[in-house]
């Protein structure tokens, strides 16, 4: 009980009431979203009540009116002391990223497409772990330079007291000293031997032997002594500097470009705009979620082609007539910026399958398979049926054949087909890399 | 909440406490009765949650509070809309103040607060919800304690448990708020002690088994129950009580009705209980934000309840508050409530000027000099502002303005007359002080009457010589007659009653109201009217039965085959039918067998709008009957002849408000 449950539960019964994806591809909103999120609507009360009907009702308005003139019609009443079903025809959206909603269309759609594509090389910073000599102080690797520097210590620290005691053996010379002190390993030098042995000269003859220095005194280890006396001086040297850097991974990424074509001449009505829009954002929707990195291109054309960005692209309408092979031709021109070695290409075009005679066969075909990509795509939209000159989709069709590899048609008459269209784009991709 | 947060909760806490005793004492002194009212200071998510909750901390587990938690929030990121208070009906009412108002907003939210005190205690409709036993909190904190233990009990499913609450929540609104509730499933067994057994009593009456068998046989007996348990007559219009009573669930795996679950039982119970706890709120919505906001003015600006610095903030705020757009209970009810008390107040002062020897209502603007009125109507100089007092001016006042105690109080140095003057002030000096006829804003008031207003007035007065002078006249004028006339209607109206009553022509010209129509012809929303009689019937429309359409239970065994149906009263103005064609969907859980709604449309046909928008006319629909029946599995429309629906339709009633000629 309490809020966080309650929270929760709207949360799953939000999940529950989010519009079925497939409808919504086909039917819903597409405005409400953007490149980086998908947003589904869901009816954010489903509890239904008995009401008036809204058109029936009317309403009261405020402000200076003539009878007869047109209104908007008001909001009614607001009962923000939480009138539940009020909020009636509101939706809220359910949000997810591209990611999310490939993973949601593959499901929804049977489809499974793991892009297969090429992959890149990039070098990438990774994690501070190399070392170099030179570098900025913040990244000083400090813990190595003391290291070295109590290492350095350890190693030219000797037990004085010890080796005092060798210089008082009886008749013992500086260079017998020295030389002891060669085999023992203790770094010394020969300056020190001879002060060490000219303070204990008074003492000389307190031992008989250096056997006899060696049975009875006993000798401290130089970190027992460390430990005991602490460390008082850590010899640091600037050849034990060592500054951090990062380390380059190579890293593979999937890269994509999509390049939309869309035919934008007279005969593209209103209503085969919004069918391009249907199928093009959703697949766009879908690479982008697939692919680590996805460039989208978008070209307009009539008789002539040229690049327009994402926002005007669905809405554009010209006078002219039609050229697909210009498209191409562009697309030909853009893509060098995306050479096919490292990236993955895909060429959607869409359109009412009208196109100046012979473009198809003489233009378009060769260009398309001039053009290395994962996949071409031709989406035909077309609500009312054929029209007599509009071939170039069978055209395509015929030319190679239903089951291409990397040529997909695809044919539109109404939202009810949008589904039915990506799959048969998107699927024919998956085929062509199995 | 951090301990940093509750530190200053608790500062702000011991801040207001001054302010809050004082809007107290000022409330009382103006003739206020409030219940007493627990103040918190909470923070932004608090409030959130509270305004989800619908103003109270613990309530069953349900979706929905979650979902207006959401929406509350981002309401309050992304439109900087901001609540400063939400206050419930409890007593001792409980009222959370936002901890980020600043102190010029708290204070006047304390006033608001006060006000809508006195409105939950004295108005008639909130008095037909019992008091529970701890107040109205700690009875929704025992059905969430309740639920939430169903909802955890291993053998109940809690996912039933939740479309249970959805089921009966669609239904919730169809309740009979204008009767007073009873809670006939008690927590206390009240409804097993009801239930007599006839039986057992006759056994009592030790009449003999002749008699028995011959007048009280088992055929009267089992008539005898049948009767008290479905009267199948007379259309319920507690739909939910009756459903309770005899509703039945549907087995899926058996298809058929069985018995409630206990639990289902109880859950809808206790879901009607809210309801109609909640009805008296909703049912009083314009009344009590425009009371709340009528004090609120008169504390805040009226007694400088406002520092001179908090004012701006303060004005600012109102203004917004009651320019948000929309049809704004605040705006409305404070129009309204300041329309009764100048209206009340004219009437007082046109009854007396009426009474003067030679006066009529025919001469009056020529017998009265209406400045020389409102000069006589000012109150005296010493108590006209809040503010710099005049202590020797105000004791020299009559005895019924002041309060000789404060005063002397005041001259032995316990306060500060001039921070707190209406401590000197009587209710009826404070009445004197605010009377809103000589305000600026209400100048012309007075003299606007209407010719046929005063005509009544004048039909009304019963000595037309009682006063030989304007002068003499006027200094009869009862100055509280506004307020009390308000404290009066705070008590027994509803906002249907008191829009039904007090939004007159005169309101709705000065505030520019009108109607509006669909207009199937011109396929868009057109003004339809701004008749004030048309634009009362329409706001009546939004009010009648909380705004929504009226249904009954007509027959629990219709045709004869245990059916439910369920009536809609048509007022002229259609139903949504694809939503309650997902209410009847619902309305099945809790019947188990078929359910049905009869309701009248309005059926036009694609011929007719053509023709009538050839000629800019409006289409004339046809009202014809129609049978939604949903029996488990799908939907079906089917049409009644008019005789079988005759007694849904109102005839006396119209809510179309759409001219003759208004396309031309």
């Amino acid at each position: 009980m309490g809020l966080i449950d309650d929270l929760e539960r709207f949360r799953s019964v939000g999940e529950d009431r989010r519009e079925d994806l497939e409808e919504f591809v086909a039917y819903g909103d597409l405005s409400a979203s953007d490149a980086d999120s998908v947003r589904i609507p869901i009816k954010i009360v489903d509890l239904p009540e008995f009401a008036y009907d809204k058109r029936d009702q009317g309403g009261v308005g405020q402000g200076d009116a003539e009878v007869g003139q047109p209104v908007d019609a008001e909001p009614q009443p607001g009962d923000e002391e939480g009138d539940p079903g009020d909020e009636g025809g509101e939706h809220e959206y359910y949000e997810m990223d591209p990611e999310e909603f490939a993973q949601e269309l593959d499901e929804e759609l049977g489809l499974d497409l793991d892009p297969k594509g090429k992959q890149v090389v990039e070098e990438v910073e990774g994690d501070y772990t190399d070392v170099a000599r030179a570098g900025p102080d913040s990244t000083l690797d400090f813990e190595r330079m003391f290291t070295e520097g109590l290492k350095r210590k350890l190693a030219t620290e000797f037990d004085e007291s010890f080796l005092r005691e060798i210089c008082t053996v009886e008749g013992i010379t500086v260079d017998d000293v020295f030389e002891w002190a060669r085999e023992e390993h203790v770094p010394i030098s020969y300056g020190t031997v001879v002060t060490l042995h000219d303070e204990v000269a008074s003492e000389r003859g307190r031992w008989e032997s250096i056997a006899e220095v060696e049975a009875n005194v006993e000798r401290t280890p130089v970190r027992q002594r460390i430990r005991q006396e602490g460390l008082d001086h850590v010899p640091y040297r600037r050849e034990d500097e060592r500054y951090r850097f990062p380390e380059v991974i190579e890293e593979r990424e999937r890269n994509v470009v999509v390049v939309n074509i869309r035919d934008v001449s007279g005969s593209m009505r209103q209503n085969k705009r919004e069918l391009v829009e249907r199928v093009f954002t959703p697949l766009d929707w879908y690479l982008q979620g697939k692919y680590d990195t996805a460039e989208f291109v978008y070209i307009a054309h009539d008789a002539e082609a040229w690049e327009v960005e994402r926002e005007e692209f669905f809405g554009i309408r010209s006078g002219g007539g039609t050229k697909i092979s210009s498209a191409y031709e562009l697309a030909e021109e853009l893509l060098e910026s995306y050479p096919y070695s490292e990236w993955n290409r895909y060429v959607f075009a869409a359109g009412d399958s009208e196109n100046s005679s012979n473009d198809t066969e003489q233009a378009v075909i060769p260009m398309m398979n001039a053009i290395d990509a994962n996949l071409h795509a031709y989406v035909e939209t077309q609500p009312s049926g054929n029209a007599i000159n509009a071939t170039h989709a069978e055209e395509l069709e015929t030319h190679f054949g239903e089951d291409a590899e990397d040529v997909a048609v695809a044919y539109v008459g109404g939202p009810e087909d949008v589904s039915d269209a990506i799959y048969d784009v998107l699927s024919t991709e998956g085929e062509s890399d199995a | 909440m951090s301990k940093a947060d509750h530190y200053e909760a608790r500062r702000q806490a011991r801040e207001l406490e001054g302010p809050v005793a004082a809007a107290r004492a000022l409330a009382e002194r103006l003739g206020l009765e409030p219940v007493p009212v627990n103040y918190w200071i909470v923070d932004h998510d608090e409030m959130n949650e509270l305004i989800a909750y619908d103003g109270f901390q613990t309530r069953y587990p349900h979706w929905r509070w979650g979902m207006k938690y959401d929406r509350q929030r981002k309401q309050d990121r992304y439109t900087g809309g901001k609540a400063f208070e939400i206050v419930n009906n409890d007593s001792p009412a409980n009222a959370f103040l936002q901890e980020s108002n600043g102190l010029a907003d708290q204070k006047a939210v304390i006033t608001h607060v006060e006000a809508h005190a006195d409105f939950f205690a004295n108005n008639q409709w909130f008095g037909l919800f019992p008091g529970e036993e701890g107040g109205a909190a700690a009875m929704l904190e025992r059905h969430a304690t309740r639920i939430a233990e169903i909802a955890d009990d291993p053998e109940i499913d809690r996912e039933a448990v939740e479309s249970w609450i959805d089921t009966v929540l669609t239904l919730d609104d169809t309740i009979d708020q204008q009767r007073a509730f009873q809670r006939q499933l008690g927590e206390d067994g009240e409804g097993a002690e009801e239930a007599i057994d006839l039986s057992e009593q006759l056994a009592e009456l030790d009449v003999s088994d002749e008699v028995r068998g011959e007048v009280f046989d088992d055929d009267w007996l089992d008539d005898q129950t049948e009767d008290e348990q479905i009267d199948r007559d007379a259309p319920e219009a507690d739909v939910l009580a009756f459903l309770r009573e005899h509703g039945m669930a549907y087995d899926e795996s058996a298809e058929r009705a069985v018995e409630f679950e206990d639990w289902q039982r109880e859950i809808l119970e206790l879901l009607r209980a809210e309801a109609y706890y909640f009805a008296a709120q909703r049912m009083t919505k314009v009344m009590n934000e425009g009371w709340a906001a009528y004090w609120e003015s008169i504390m805040m600006a009226g007694e400088t309840f406002a520092d001179v610095d908090e004012f701006l903030t303060y004005a600012d705020h109102m203004a917004k508050v009651l320019a948000s757009p929309g049809l704004n209970p605040y705006a409305l009810g404070l129009e309204l409530w300041t329309y009764v008390e100048n209206r009340t107040n004219r009437r007082e002062v046109l009854e007396r000027l009426l009474a003067v020897e030679g006066v009529g209502w025919r001469n009056l603007d020529e017998t009265v000099d209406w400045d020389e009125v409102r000069d006589a109507l000012e109150p005296p100089e010493a108590i006209a502002a809040a503010g710099a007092t005049d202590l020797d001016a105000v004791a020299a006042l009559p005895d019924h303005l002041v309060d000789r105690d404060e005063i002397r109080a005041a001259r032995d140095g316990a306060f500060d007359p001039s921070d707190a003057s209406w401590r000197l002030l009587s209710t009826d000096g404070m009445a004197r002080r605010h009377y809103s006829l000589v305000r600026p804003e209400h100048r012309q008031f007075l003299e606007d009457v209407s010719r046929d207003e005063l005509e009544e007035i004048a039909r009304y007065v019963f000595d037309g010589s009682r006063y030989d002078s304007v002068t003499e006249a006027l200094a009869d004028v009862d100055y509280a007659a506004g307020w009390n006339r308000m404290f009066e209607i705070r008590e027994s109206h509803n906002d249907v009653t008191f829009l039904d009553a007090f939004l007159t022509a005169e309101f709705v010209d000065a505030n520019d109201y009108f109607t509006y129509e669909y207009s199937r012809a011109a396929e868009e929303h057109r003004v339809a009217s701004t008749d004030p009689e048309d634009v009362k019937r329409k706001l009546l429309l939004q009010f009648t039965n909380l705004g929504k359409p009226t249904i009954t239970v007509e027959d629990g065994n219709y045709g004869n085959r245990n059916e439910l149906l369920l009536g809609h009263q048509f007022n002229g103005v259609a139903l949504d039918l694809e939503q309650a064609e997902r209410v009847l969907e619902r309305t099945f859980e809790l019947w188990g067998r078929p359910v049905n709604l009869a309701t009248i449309v309005k059926e036009v046909d694609d011929h007719d709008v053509e023709v009538a928008r050839r000629r800019s006319r409006e289409p004339e629909p046809e009202e014809a009957g129609l049978l939604l029946r949903y029996d488990g599995s799908e939907i079906e429309r089917r049409d009644l002849p008019w005789s079988e629906v005759e007694d849904l339709a109102a005839d006396d009633v119209d809510y179309d408000t759409k001219p003759e000629d208004w396309l031309q």
